[in-house]
């Protein structure tokens, strides 16, 4: 667990310091494009899944309202791999302070943190990490009810994540971004994780919904 | 505090060297990667005539010399009838490998992770051409978070040269089309740096061309002016083309330099045979700079596919012709020095190193029209050692000899690389 706050707190340290273009110095090595100049066509559609939130409530997964898109990060607490899930936490936490620097767009946004190891990730290990990360905005923090479901849930959303012997995981970061007709309109992995582009993303998706 | 900073930066700068230094060595920058000794070499071969089943196959060779069946061929799955096999790549989490037929468009989709020694077929695409809106050709594939990404050869209306970029979920399932853009209008490779959120694209000729015997066609002065001469530079994230760049010749494989703060890529102009170089400038801009010959300009030796070590030092560059593999020192990347020269066999066409740059797999097969005929049609695999300085013979295996067919595309697998056969779903379906 030590591993794990050390590596989150150095990409949170990092990514305020260096959003968009690691090892220059000289700042964004790109700029996002401008949100409605291209397309985000549905790449797969997914399932409501029952999951328990960080206060054991049980409830359906994503419930977005019209116009609302959700930014889906499947993790466990037990990874320590700095291009892991502390990435995609960080990524989701830098969100969460763009979001509530902007009522207007956050409350087009929910953000979720999805855990993948049902013996470890209790609703109360995921009440810890909610208080770590200290969110602003609308963001769940989220436990698999069973592994019948957990399998259900990751084969809905292709993601893959394999126990290893040695209590670890083996998945490749991904984090998804959901419309309200559960649409997934983009996937982002490692390289992706700027969050102008995701930014960009969710304003071309809210902008054209109804 | 100071500390803090320092290891953040350390932590964040190792996180994203370790995502540009994309391959073994020429993978798509978001899947894992077999940095250690690969155990299985999976060949994409062409079926021949008469010539064991006939049909196309995915054949596994052994490739650890700690394990059985080193240097020796382990499996073979046989794909109906003859597609001209060509390439192909892993899925974003490298479970599934999709390998694409030129002629029949069709693309088949193999689990390599359930047991990686024996990859099964557990999908086959049929209606890509219908679903596309008439591409035809499925030649490049580069996995994308989700989704694959698959730059083509030609169309459906007239065969020729005008192609597109088309997406498909992991499932198969097809999301997209996004046709090359007026006056680049041939396609061929698409790599992505996600570090500058930039793709190359680059230009070949169309089936009428591809599927036509090669001295019939270079006899052909109107069909050889039916290549491509551009590439494209592209906003990666929004598939939108900003910039195209003028490279004759028909520039073929793309390889971005892999660590991060090197803002070029290579390719090879295969009928003019020179190396180019392709430049991010100050501005953001691009520009194309032809950089060396390959061999002879006086009798162009056809240059084919060309690999990059991680390290960014050694460019391998195969030619098909005079079948002979010439390594350019590219640490100097606008001043490229050939450092070795070895002829590999009758014909040469595709080149595979390993991550540490230790062993370098070449294959024999350009296209089933285009292939050598007599005793010049040797098919084979052959690795190799690479020192540094010279290419020490590991193994060789004659695919007619064994009856497979003409060996092309070759991609690594690692048993064990997913320790647990029933932990995740499959994201590919019958």
């Amino acid at each position: 667990m030590k591993l794990f706050r050390a590596a989150l707190l150095a990409l949170l340290c990092a990514s305020s310091v260096l959003p968009h273009a690691p090892g220059a110095a000289a700042g964004p090595l790109y700029e996002a494009p401008a949100p409605g100049s291209y397309e985000l066509p549905a790449i797969t559609r997914v399932q409501p899944h029952a999951l328990v939130d960080s206060n054991g409530a049980t409830a359906s997964f994503p419930a977005l309202e019209q116009g609302q898109v959700a930014v889906v990060a499947f993790v466990y607490r037990g990874c320590h791999e700095a291009q892991g899930c502390p990435a995609s936490l960080a990524l989701l936490r830098q969100l969460d302070r763009k979001l509530d620097s902007d009522p207007a767009r956050g409350a087009r946004v929910r953000l979720a943190c999805v855990s993948f190891d049902p013996a470890n990730d209790t609703p109360e290990r995921m009440r810890e990490l909610r208080e770590m990360m200290a969110p602003k905005t609308d963001w769940a923090f989220l436990a698999p009810g069973d592994p019948v479901a957990l399998a259900a849930l990751l084969g809905d959303y292709g993601q893959d994540a394999t126990p290893l012997e040695n209590g670890s995981y083996r998945h490749v970061l991904k984090v998804f971004l959901v419309d309200h007709e559960l649409r997934v309109r983009n996937v982002y992995s490692a390289g992706l994780l700027d969050p102008e582009l995701v930014i960009a993303d969710i304003d071309t998706i809210t902008a054209a919904s109804p | 505090m100071q500390a803090r900073l320092g290891l953040a930066l350390f932590t964040l700068f190792g996180f994203f060297a370790r995502i540009a230094a994309a391959d073994e060595t020429c993978l798509s920058p978001f899947m894992p990667k077999i940095t250690g000794q690969e155990d299985y070499v999976y060949v994409y071969t062409l079926g021949v005539e008469g010539m064991g089943d006939g049909n196309d196959k995915l054949v596994t060779l052994g490739a650890n010399s700690k394990r059985p069946g080193y240097g020796k061929v382990l499996h073979q799955v046989s794909m109906p009838g003859r597609h001209e096999a060509h390439h192909g790549d892993f899925s974003d989490d490298r479970r599934y490998l999709w390998l694409g037929g030129l002629d029949t468009s069709q693309i088949f989709v193999f689990d390599v992770a359930s047991d990686p020694g024996k990859p099964k077929l557990v999908k086959t695409i049929t209606d890509f051409v219908a679903k596309s809106g008439g591409v035809v050709g499925p030649h490049s594939f580069t996995a994308l978070p989700g989704r694959m990404l698959i730059a083509s050869l030609s169309n459906a209306k007239d065969g020729g040269g005008k192609t597109a970029l088309v997406e498909f979920n992991n499932s198969g399932e097809f999301i997209r089309t996004v046709w090359m853009p007026d006056g680049a209008e041939y396609g061929y490779d698409a790599r992505i740096n996600v570090n500058l959120n930039r793709m190359l694209t680059s230009s070949f000729t169309g089936k009428q061309n591809y599927m036509r015997p090669l001295p019939e066609l270079m006899g052909d002065a109107e069909a050889m002016k039916k290549f491509g001469n551009t590439m494209v530079v592209w906003d990666a994230h929004a598939r939108k083309a900003l910039q195209t760049l003028q490279v004759p010749g028909a520039p073929l494989e793309i390889r971005w330099a892999l660590q991060p703060r090197h803002h070029y890529a290579f390719t090879s102009a295969a009928l003019t045979a020179r190396l180019w170089g392709v430049f991010r400038k100050d501005d953001g801009s691009f520009e194309a700079v032809d950089l060396a010959p390959i061999g002879d300009p006086a009798s162009p030796p056809l240059p084919v596919d060309i690999s990059l070590s991680a390290d960014d030092r050694f460019l391998f560059v195969d030619t098909f012709v005079d079948g002979k593999v010439r390594v350019f020192d590219v640490s100097d990347p606008r001043k490229p020095v050939v450092v070795h020269e070895q002829k590999i066999g009758e014909q040469l066409n595709m080149v595979s190193q390993s991550w540490d740059g230790k062993r370098v797999y070449f294959s024999s097969s350009l296209l089933s029209n285009w292939d050598k005929s007599g005793a010049a049609n040797e098919q084979f695999v052959k690795a190799y050692a690479w020192d540094g300085k010279q290419l020490s013979k590991l193994f060789a295996i004659d695919f007619t000899a064994e009856k497979l067919g003409r060996p092309h595309l070759m991609r690594f697998g690692q048993e064990g690389f997913w320790v647990s056969k029933n932990a995740a779903p499959p994201t590919v379906g019958e």
